[in-house]
C-alpha cells in the first residue's frame, strides 16, 4: 500500500518536473553555484557576510580592482592622481559606462556614492571602517571626482575597493537603511535576474559591460545549508562548481573524472588563533568591564614559548582540516600577499625543549601530580580554554592541545561557550586564559594589526590584553607611511615582533578547497596563489565545453 | 450554549496562553548575558562607534524594563524611567503592530523574513502531516483489523522502528539515497524556474519536496499507526461494535460508521499534542535539505545568534502551535458529542 | 495495579516481584526491550575492558587514520579526528545513558510531585498546576529548549537541566489521573479518617501506587531525553567536550563524514540511538502491559469456524422455529488449557414462546446466547453442535448469509444497553440503521415515521430521537435498545438481562412491553435472568444452566413445582416466593467454577448439599424424566429412575 502510494506520489512529481527539464542545444549557458550561505541584504552598505560581498563584486564596480596575487588595477577611471602631500586625490571616471537600466554612469555617481558611506554610520563597514580618513568628495564637471581625505594614507586602493559605486537616481530618494535593493541596478559583469531569500540569486550576463563582459548568459548561485549536500550536488551535476566542501570530501572527490578540485590560498582568509590571556593587571580596563582573572603564567613568554614548542601544528592540520593548510606565525596570514612576513620560521615541535624551557624558568611539579606548579608554588599549571559552540573545528583543536601540552606538564579544562557568552568572557573582561577563536579579515594588513595594540584592549578588539610600546609606535608609523616597499618593511617587522613575544600559537592558515564540474565549464582562474572561482575573474572567463 | 461556552472558554485560555508565551519570550532574551550587537561579529574594523550605532537601530540602547539590569539580572536597575520608553513596552506595542523587530543579520523586519518562511513551512509540514496521517491510519486501520497476525505484527514493528529514528539521522539517511537515485537533495525550486509555465513550477516544487516530505511522513507515521491501532482496538472491543455487528452491519461498514470517528479522537489529541513536535522535525529536516522555512530560519538565527528573527520564530511557532492546538480542541468538540455536556 | 503493596514484608515483596517478573515475561515485546538495554547498560558500565582504545584518543594519529573503513584494528571504523569509532561509541553509551537518566529523573521528580499534589490536594492547587503544565504542553519543546541552550554555555549539565525541566508535562498528567484513581481506595479513606497527616498519606500510600506508573513514564521520558539530546548535539547545542552519540554524529555531520563516504561515523552512533530508543519504548509497552494487561482482540477479528463433529444436517423437530442440538463452545487461549464455557446444551423454541435462560454469573449464558448469532469473540468456538433457525443451520452459514439473519430474523437486546449504543451518532440514527440494512427497498423517507414509530412503541417521545444515547436516562437507552431490537420485525429477540440495573418500575414497564409484543407480534424470546421471579412471571419454559451445562431444563411449571437438580432447588430457596412468606431465604455458599478450571466430577458437587462420591468423580448425563421435555443432569435423577 506505501509502496503504491509513494509511487503515484513520485509519478505525479515526475510527469511535471520532466516538462520542464528537456533542454535543446540552444539553451543558454547557466552556471550553477553551490555554496554554503547566500546574501541577507543586497545593499551594500549593511552588508555584513562574505558572500554578499560576492555578489556586489559581480553587479557592481569599484574604483579599483582587487587581483588574486592580492594586487589592485584601476576599474571605472582612467586615471588616479593624488596631491603632492596626499591628501587630495583626483579619479578621471571613463567615458560611456553604463548602468543596468541603461542610465549614464558619470562622476556625479561616485561622488553621490562616497558621500552616501561617508554620510551614513548606521553602516558598519562601509561608513565604519573604509571612508574614516574622507573629508569630502566632490564631482566636477570634467567627470572627475575629487576626494579629500583628513590625512595621508597608505592603503586608498583597498579603502576603495568595496565603496560600490551605487546608481544616484535610484539611492538619492531612498532610506540609505532601509532600502532592499532588491532590483539592484549596478554596472558591473552581471545583473541581477532574480533574488529569493534564503534560496537563490541569479544573475544575468551584462555583455555590454566595458571591461569584461561574461562568456556566459547566466549565473546561478544556490544555498545549501547542509556541507555534505554540495558534495553530493557536484557529484550527481545538480551544480557546476561548489564555492567550499569539507575537506575530508576531498579525496573522494578527486577521483570523480568530471570533478576537479582545486585548493590554494583563500580570497579572504581568516586566520583562527590561540589566544593567551596576558593582560597586565595594569592595563585592566576596569571600566569597561575588565576583570582580568587570567592565570598569571601566561604573562610569562617562557611558558608561551613553551606551549609553541610542545604544539605539533602539523597534526593539528592533518586531523582538524586534513592537512589542508600550513603552519601558521602571527595574524597576517599567508593570504595576504606581500603584507606577510614569509622570512619568519616557526617553533619547531620539540616536546623536550620545551619541558627544558618550564624547568628553567622554575615551573616544577612538586606536588607529583603530572601538573607544574607555579614557580612560588601557588597555582598549578592547570589552564581554562574556551572556544565559539559553532565551531565543529575547534573542539577537535582543544582536544588535540590537552594532549599534546600534558606531555609538558600542562593541564587544560576545555568548555565551549556559545558565541556571545565567549565575547561576555573575552574582551575587554578578559575573564579567561585560553581561547580558540578566529578574525576576519581586510586586504590591507592595517585591521589585524591593530588588534595587537595598547589601544585596541578598552574597545575589546585586543583578545590578549599585550602591550608593547615599541609595537604600538610601529603600529603608527605604518598608517602614515606613504612608501609601500618602508610600509611593507614596518608590518614584516611587526609580525616579527609578535611572532617572538608568542602572543598567540596560529595553528594553521587553511587552504580554500573548491570544486567545479570540468565537463561543464572551461577557463576557471586556477593557476594563481589565491583560489576563488566566484570571484569575477573567473566567471567572465569561462565558458561552455564543447 | 454549552458549546459554545465550552468554545468560548477554550479561546479565552489560548489567548491567555499567547500573552504568557509572549512575556515569556521577552525575558528570556534578556536575562540571559551576552552583548547582541556584538554578537557573532568579530571583527576588527567595528568600531565602537559602529556598535553604538547597532545598538541605537535595534533599540537596545533602551533599558528594558524599570528596575531591571539585564546585563545582571540580580541587581537592581534603573526604576526612573518612563515605562513607555522601556523596551519591554515598545516590544509589546510593536507585537501589536505586528513588528517583530529588525534582524541583526538581514536588517530587513522580522515578520517580513517570517512570512515568506511561514508557507514554505507550512506547505512542508502540511504535505508531511496529511501523508503520515493518512498513512498512519491506513496502517492503524490494518493492524486493527488484522490484529494479532503477520500484518498487525509487521506495520507495529514497522512503526515503532520509525518511532525510535532521530529524524535528522533519517534526513540524512535520505538525503544520500535520494542524492543516488537522482532526486534534488537542496531548496525548494530549481533555480530560474521562475519564467516557466506555473504548472511546471508547482510541479518543480512538489519534486523538490519529495526527500523532506518523505523524512517527515516516516518520522510521523510511525506514531500514528501505534496510536491509530490501539485507539480502534479499543473502540472495536466496544459494546455498541458488538450490537453493530449482530445488526447484521458488514465488518467495513461496521468501521466506516461506528469505528473511525471514535477512533478518531485520541488521534486528534495526539496530532495537536504533536504540532510541538512537528516543529522540532520541521527545523531538522529544512536544515539537512537546505528548504527555506521556519525551521531552518531558527537553525540559521541559532548559528548567527540572529536573536530577534529566534524571538520573532518563537513567537510565531508558539502562536500556531497554540492556534493549532485549539482547533484541534474545537474538531474534538465537533467530533464528540459528549463534550458538551462534561 | 491490582496489587496493594501496603504490607512489605521481605516475602511478600519478592513473591510480588516475580509474579510481576512472570507477567513481564509474558509480554514479549517488552523482554526484547529489556535485553536491548541490558546490552547497552553493559557496554556503558563496562566500557574500559569492552573498549579497545582510549576515549577520544588522537594519541598517534595522522592523517591517514582518519575516516579509515571497518577493519580489524577499528571494527567500526575511525572518525573525523583518526579516533575508533567503536571505542567513542561504547563510551559515548556512557553519555547518553547519563543524559537520557538524569534528565528524566528531573523530569519525573517534576512530573511526578506536580501531578502528586494536584491529583491529592485538588482544588486551587489542582487548578494552576494544571493550567501550567498545560500552557507547557503546547509550548513548543525543541524551540525553546534550543533558545535556552543558546543563551547559556553548553555544557552538558546544562542541556541535562533544561531537557529535565522541559519534559515533565505528560509526567504530571499522567500522575495526576493516577493520584486521582487511587486516592479514593478504601485502605487511604480509612488512612485519612483515623487522621493521618497528608504527607504521611501521599509518601506512604499513594506513592507506592503511583510508583508502577512512574516507572512506566519514566522508561519513556529516558528516550525522548536520549533523543532530545541527539537533536540539541546535531543543531551545534551539544556540549562538543563531551562525546554522546548525538555528539559523535554532530561531528560526522559537521565534518563531511558522508562527502568523504565514511558511512560508518553516522551509522553506528545513529543505529545506537535508534536500538536505545527503540529498546526503551519496547520496555515501556511491555510495564505498561503488565500494569494495564488489554487483551488485544476486539469484536470484528475473524471468529474460529464452528467446527461438528456430528453429522446432523436436519433439525430433529417440527414446527420449531429455533433448535440448539448439543452445542458445545470452548474458549482457546495461547498457552492455556481450553475453558469449556458451554457443553452440549440443547433447547427449541417455538413461535411466541418465550424461554427463560437462568443461571449465576459466569455459567455461560451470554456465551451461549452470543454463539447463538455466532457472535463470539475470537478465543471463542463452537466445537460441536448446531443451531437451527428455520430450517437453515446457523453454524453452517457465511458472514453474508449470518447477516442477512441477524436482526432480521434474531436481533438481541444486549446487557447494559449504557455501551451497546455507539455514543457518537443518535438513537434515530443508529436505529435507522438496523431498517436500511435490512430493508433496503423501505421508502427512505418513511424511514424517520417508522423509527418515531418504534420509539413511541417504548414510550421514547418524538423529539427524543435526534438526541444522543449520553442524552438518555439508563431506562431510556434500555428500551432504545429494544425499539432497536424490533426495528426489522424479527421473529426471536434474545434479550440479556435487559432489567439489570433498572429501576423496579421501569423494569415493570418493560417486561410488559416485552410480553405484550409477543403476544402480538408472535415473538418468540429468550430471556436471560437470574431472577426467578420475572421467570416465573413470563417464561413459557425454562433452561437452568451450571458451569456450562444444562442444569435442568424443562416448562415452566415444572421447574416450580417439581425441581429434580439441587442447583434449581437451592436458585428457588434463593428466591422469595409470596406464596409461602414464612419461609427463610437462603443463598448458596461459594462460587461457580472457573470455566478453565472445572471440577473432575459433577460442576455443581463442590457446592451441593446432596453431592456423594460419585459426584466429585463422574460427570452425570442428561437424563429425561418423564415425557414432557423434562431433563436434567445429575446422578440423583439417575439414581432415582
Amino acid at each position: 500500500m506505501k509502496q503504491k502510494f509513494l509511487f503515484v506520489f513520485l509519478l505525479f512529481a515526475l510527469v511535471l518536473s520532466a516538462c520542464g527539464t528537456g533542454q535543446s542545444a540552444s539553451t543558454p549557458a547557466v552556471v550553477r553555484i553551490g555554496w554554503g550561505g547566500g546574501p541577507d541584504t543586497l545593499n551594500p552598505g549593511m552588508a555584513i557576510l562574505a558572500v554578499e560581498y560576492t555578489i556586489f563584486e559581480l553587479v557592481y564596480d569599484s574604483m579599483y580592482d582587487l587581483n588574486l596575487d592580492g594586487s589592485f588595477t584601476l576599474s571605472i577611471a582612467e586615471s588616479a592622481t593624488a596631491s603632492d602631500d596626499g591628501t587630495v586625490w583626483t579619479f578621471k571616471i571613463k567615458e560611456g559606462l553604463k548602468f543596468h537600466d541603461g542610465e549614464d554612469l558619470t562622476a556625479e555617481d561616485v561622488a553621490f556614492t562616497y558621500n552616501l558611506y561617508k554620510d551614513t554610520p548606521e553602516y558598519p563597514y562601509l561608513n565604519g571602517y573604509y571612508t574614516t580618513y574622507f573629508d569630502s568628495i566632490e564631482a566636477t564637471g570634467n567627470n572627475e571626482v575629487v576626494l579629500t581625505l583628513t590625512e595621508a594614507i597608505p592603503n586608498i586602493e583597498s579603502q576603495l575597493v568595496y565603496l560600490y559605486i551605487l546608481p544616484k537616481h535610484i539611492w538619492e530618494t531612498a532610506s540609505p537603511t532601509e532600502f532592499d535593493n532588491v532590483t539592484m541596478i549596478g554596472s558591473g559583469p552581471f545583473k541581477l535576474a532574480e533574488y529569493v531569500p534564503d534560496e537563490f540569486v541569479r544573475l544575468a550576463a551584462n555583455k555590454e559591460h566595458f571591461a569584461t563582459p561574461p562568456k556566459v548568459d547566466e549565473v546561478i548561485f544556490q544555498t545549501f545549508d547542509n556541507p555534505d549536500a554540495l558534495v553530493q550536488a557536484i557529484k550527481t551535476g545538480q551544480v557546476d562548481m561548489i564555492s567550499s566542501l569539507p575537506g575530508t570530501a576531498v579525496e573522494g572527490l578527486k577521483s570523480e573524472s568530471a570533478v576537479t578540485v582545486v585548493t590554494g590560498a583563500p580570497f579572504s582568509p581568516g586566520p583562527e588563533d590561540i589566544i593567551f590571556n596576558q593582560i597586565d593587571p595594569e592595563n585592566c580596563p576596569v571600566d569597561e568591564g575588565g576583570l582580568c582573572t587570567g592565570h598569571p603564567a601566561l604573562r610569562d613568554r617562557n611558558v608561551r614559548l613553551a606551549l609553541a614548542h610542545a604544539t605539533d601544528k602539523q597534526k593539528i592540520i592533518d586531523v582538524v582540516l586534513f592537512g589542508l593548510g600550513t603552519p601558521g606565525f602571527t595574524l597576517i596570514p599567508d593570504g595576504l600577499g606581500v603584507w606577510f612576513n614569509n622570512t619568519l620560521t616557526d617553533y619547531e615541535f620539540d616536546t623536550a625543549k620545551a619541558n627544558q624551557i618550564l624547568d628553567d624558568a622554575g615551573y616544577l611539579d612538586t606536588d607529583g601530580d603530572g601538573v607544574r606548579e607555579m614557580p612560588d608554588g601557588s597555582r598549578a599549571l592547570s589552564f581554562r580554554i574556551n572556544w565559539d559552540s559553532d565551531n565543529s573545528d575547534y573542539p577537535r583543536i582543544a582536544e588535540l592541545l590537552k594532549e599534546m601540552w600534558a606531555e609538558i606538564g600542562v593541564a587544560l579544562e576545555p568548555q565551549a561557550f556559545d558565541a556571545d557568552a565567549l565575547t561576555a568572557i573575552c574582551c575587554p573582561t578578559f575573564d579567561f586564559d585560553i581561547m580558540i577563536w578566529g578574525w576576519v579579515s581586510d586586504p590591507d594588513p592595517s585591521a589585524l594589526l591593530y588588534v595587537y595594540t595598547t589601544d585596541a584592549i578598552p574597545y575589546g578588539s585586543s583578545e590578549t590584553g599585550y602591550s608593547n610600546p615599541v609595537y604600538d609606535e610601529l603600529y603608527n608609523q605604518q598608517q602614515v607611511t606613504l612608501n609601500f616597499e618602508e610600509r611593507k618593511e614596518i608590518v614584516w617587522e611587526m609580525q616579527r615582533i609578535t611572532h617572538e613575544d608568542v602572543v598567540y600559537i596560529i595553528p594553521y592558515y587553511a587552504q580554500a578547497v573548491q570544486a567545479f564540474r570540468n565537463d561543464r565549464f572551461t577557463g576557471w582562474i586556477i593557476d594563481q596563489s589565491k583560489i576563488e572561482l566566484t570571484d569575477v575573474t573567473s566567471l567572465v572567463l569561462i565558458e561552455p565545453v564543447r | 450554549m454549552n458549546r459554545s461556552r465550552a468554545i468560548l472558554n477554550k479561546t479565552a485560555w489560548a489567548v491567555f496562553t499567547i500573552l504568557f508565551v509572549i512575556v515569556l519570550n521577552f525575558f528570556l532574551f534578556r536575562i540571559l548575558p551576552g552583548d547582541p550587537a556584538r554578537a557573532g561579529m568579530k571583527d576588527p574594523r567595528l568600531k565602537q562607534e559602529a556598535i553604538e550605532a547597532l545598538q541605537v537601530r535595534f533599540g537596545l540602547d533602551k533599558p528594558v524594563i524599570n528596575c531591571f539590569d539585564s546585563l545582571n539580572p540580580i541587581k537592581i536597575g534603573n526604576c526612573n524611567v518612563n515605562p513607555l520608553e522601556t523596551q519591554f513596552f515598545i516590544y509589546i506595542g510593536n507585537l501589536f503592530k505586528g513588528d517583530l523587530g529588525i534582524s541583526y543579520d538581514t536588517n530587513r523586519p522580522v515578520s517580513e523574513m517570517l512570512s515568506e518562511r511561514l508557507w514554505n513551512t507550512i506547505l512542508l509540514i502540511g504535505a508531511g502531516q496529511i501523508l503520515s496521517i493518512i498513512l498512519g491510519m491506513v496502517f492503524g486501520i490494518l493492524g486493527a483489523w488484522k490484529a494479532r497476525t503477520l500484518v498487525d505484527y509487521g506495520s507495529t514493528g514497522i512503526s515503532l522502528l520509525f518511532w525510535s529514528l532521530p529524524t535528522f539521522w533519517l534526513g540524512i539517511v535520505l538525503l544520500f539515497w535520494g542524492s543516488a537515485n537522482g532526486f534534488p537533495i537542496a531548496g525548494k525550486a530549481t533555480p530560474g524556474m521562475s519564467s516557466y509555465p506555473l504548472f511546471q513550477q508547482w510541479g518543480d516544487v512538489l519534486w523538490h519536496m519529495f526527500l523532506p516530505t518523505l523524512t517527515y511522513t516516516i518520522i510521523f507515521m510511525g506514531e500514528y499507526t501505534l496510536i491509530m491501532r490501539s485507539s480502534l482496538v479499543d473502540v472495536l472491543s466496544e459494546d455498541y461494535i458488538l450490537t453493530a455487528k449482530a445488526k447484521g452491519v458488514s465488518a467495513f461498514q461496521i468501521l466506516k460508521d461506528h469505528a473511525l470517528r471514535n477512533a478518531m479522537l485520541p488521534l486528534v489529541t495526539v496530532i495537536a499534542i504533536n504540532l510541538g513536535f512537528t516543529v522540532a522535525g520541521a527545523i531538522q529536516i529544512e536544515s539537512v535539505f537546505s528548504w527555506p522555512g521556519l525551521g531552518s530560519a531558527v537553525f540559521e538565527a541559532v548559528e548567527r545568534r540572529d536573536y530577534p528573527v529566534l524571538q520573532g520564530a518563537f513567537i510565531l511557532i508558539a502562536v500556531s502551535v497554540i492556534l493549532a492546538n485549539l482547533l484541534a480542541d474545537l474538531t474534538y468538540t465537533y467530533l464528540d458529542p459528549r463534550v458538551q455536556v462534561e | 495495579m491490582q496489587t496493594t503493596l501496603q504490607n512489605t514484608s521481605p516475602n511478600k515483596t519478592a513473591s510480588q516481584l516475580f509474579n510481576f517478573w512472570e507477567s513481564f515475561k509474558k509480554s514479549g515485546t517488552g523482554v526484547v526491550g529489556l535485553y536491548m538495554i541490558i546490552v547497552i547498560l553493559i557496554l556503558a558500565i563496562f566500557a574500559p575492558l569492552i573498549a579497545p582504545y582510549d576515549e577520544s584518543s588522537t594519541a598517534n594519529v595522522g592523517i591517514s587514520d582518519i575516516y579509515q573503513p571497518p577493519s580489524a584494528q577499528h571494527w567500526f571504523g575511525t572518525d573525523d579526528a583518526g579516533q575508533d569509532v567503536f571505542s567513542n561509541f561504547v563510551y559515548g553509551a556512557r553519555v547518553s545513558l547519563t543524559v537520557g537518566f538524569f534528565a528524566a529523573f528531573i523530569s519525573l521528580i517534576i512530573g511526578g510531585s506536580f501531578g502528586l499534589i494536584a491529583g491529592f490536594f485538588g482544588g486551587r492547587w489542582e487548578t494552576s498546576l494544571m493550567r501550567f503544565t498545560d500552557i507547557m504542553l503546547v509550548i513548543p519543546d525543541l524551540p525553546l529548549t534550543v533558545v535556552i541552550v543558546a543563551l547559556t554555555k553548553p555544557s552538558l549539565f546544562n542541556i541535562i537541566l533544561v531537557i529535565g525541566l522541559l519534559g515533565w508535562t505528560t509526567t504530571a498528567r499522567v500522575v495526576r489521573s493516577q493520584t486521582l484513581a487511587v486516592k479514593s481506595r478504601k485502605f487511604i479513606l480509612r488512612a485519612r479518617a483515623i487522621g493521618a497527616s497528608k504527607p504521611h498519606i501521599v509518601i506512604n500510600h499513594i506513592l507506592p501506587l503511583v510508583m508502577p506508573i512512574l516507572v512506566v513514564q519514566g522508561v519513556l521520558v529516558i528516550s525522548l531525553a536520549i533523543l532530545n539530546e541527539s537533536t540539541l548535539s546535531f543543531i551545534g547545542l551539544g556540549d562538543p567536550s563531551v562525546l554522546s552519540w548525538g555528539q559523535m554524529l554532530n561531528y560526522a555531520f559537521g565534518r563531511g563524514a558522508l562527502s568523504s563516504g565514511a558511512w560508518w561515523a553516522l551509522l553506528v552512533p545513529g543505529l545506537g540511538i535508534v536500538w536505545i530508543v527503540l529498546g526503551l519504548t519496547l520496555l515501556g509497552q511491555g510495564l505498561e502491559q503488565v500494569l494495564n494487561p488489554r487483551t488485544d482482540t476486539h469484536h470484528l477479528m475473524p471468529s474460529r469456524l464452528p467446527l461438528s463433529k456430528e453429522a446432523l444436517v436436519k433439525p430433529l423437530h417440527q414446527n420449531t422455529l429455533f433448535e440448539v442440538q448439543n452445542l458445545s463452545i470452548h474458549y482457546v487461549g495461547e498457552g492455556k488449557a481450553p475453558a469449556h464455557a458451554v457443553e452440549d446444551v440443547s433447547f427449541t423454541l417455538k413461535e411466541g414462546e418465550l424461554m427463560g435462560l437462568v443461571g449465576e454469573s459466569g455459567c455461560g449464558k451470554t456465551t451461549l446466547m452470543l454463539a447463538l448469532l455466532r457472535l463470539l469473540p475470537s478465543a471463542g468456538q463452537i466445537v460441536n453442535g448446531k443451531v437451527f433457525f428455520k430450517g437453515k443451520d446457523l453454524t453452517s452459514l457465511s458472514e453474508e448469509e449470518l447477516n442477512e439473519i441477524r436482526w432480521r430474523g434474531i436481533s438481541i437486546v444486549f446487557q447494559g444497553a449504557m455501551n451497546a449504543l455507539n455514543p457518537v451518532r443518535t438513537v434515530g440514527d443508529q436505529i435507522t440503521e438496523a431498517v436500511m440494512k435490512h430493508e433496503p427497498k423501505f421508502p427512505k423517507e418513511n424511514i424517520p415515521a417508522r423509527v418515531t414509530q418504534l420509539l413511541e412503541l417504548v414510550g421514547i417521545t418524538a423529539d427524543q430521537r435526534d438526541h444522543f444515547p449520553h442524552q438518555y436516562s439508563g431506562g431510556m437507552r434500555q428500551r432504545a435498545m429494544i425499539a432497536m431490537a424490533l426495528a426489522c420485525n424479527p421473529d426471536v429477540i434474545i434479550a440479556d438481562e435487559p432489567t439489570t440495573a433498572l429501576d423496579v418500575m421501569i423494569q415493570a414497564q418493560i417486561l410488559e412491553l416485552l410480553d405484550n409484543l409477543r403476544k402480538k407480534l408472535g415473538l418468540a424470546v429468550i430471556f436471560v435472568t437470574h431472577d426467578l421471579g420475572i421467570v416465573a412471571e413470563l417464561c413459557d419454559k425454562v433452561l437452568v444452566m451450571y458451569g456450562g451445562v444444562t442444569a435442568e431444563y424443562a416448562d415452566v411449571d415444572t421447574i416450580y413445582n417439581n425441581p429434580k437438580h439441587p442447583y434449581t432447588q437451592e436458585l428457588l430457596k434463593a428466591f422469595p416466593d409470596l406464596t409461602k412468606p414464612k419461609k427463610k431465604l437462603s443463598s448458596i455458599p461459594g462460587y461457580p467454577p472457573r470455566l478453565d478450571a472445572l471440577p473432575a466430577g459433577c460442576r455443581f458437587a463442590p457446592r451441593c448439599p446432596a453431592a456423594f462420591e460419585r459426584c466429585h468423580t463422574e460427570q452425570p448425563a442428561l437424563h429425561s424424566i418423564g415425557n414432557n421435555n423434562h431433563i436434567a443432569s445429575c446422578h440423583l435423577v439417575e439414581a432415582s429412575k
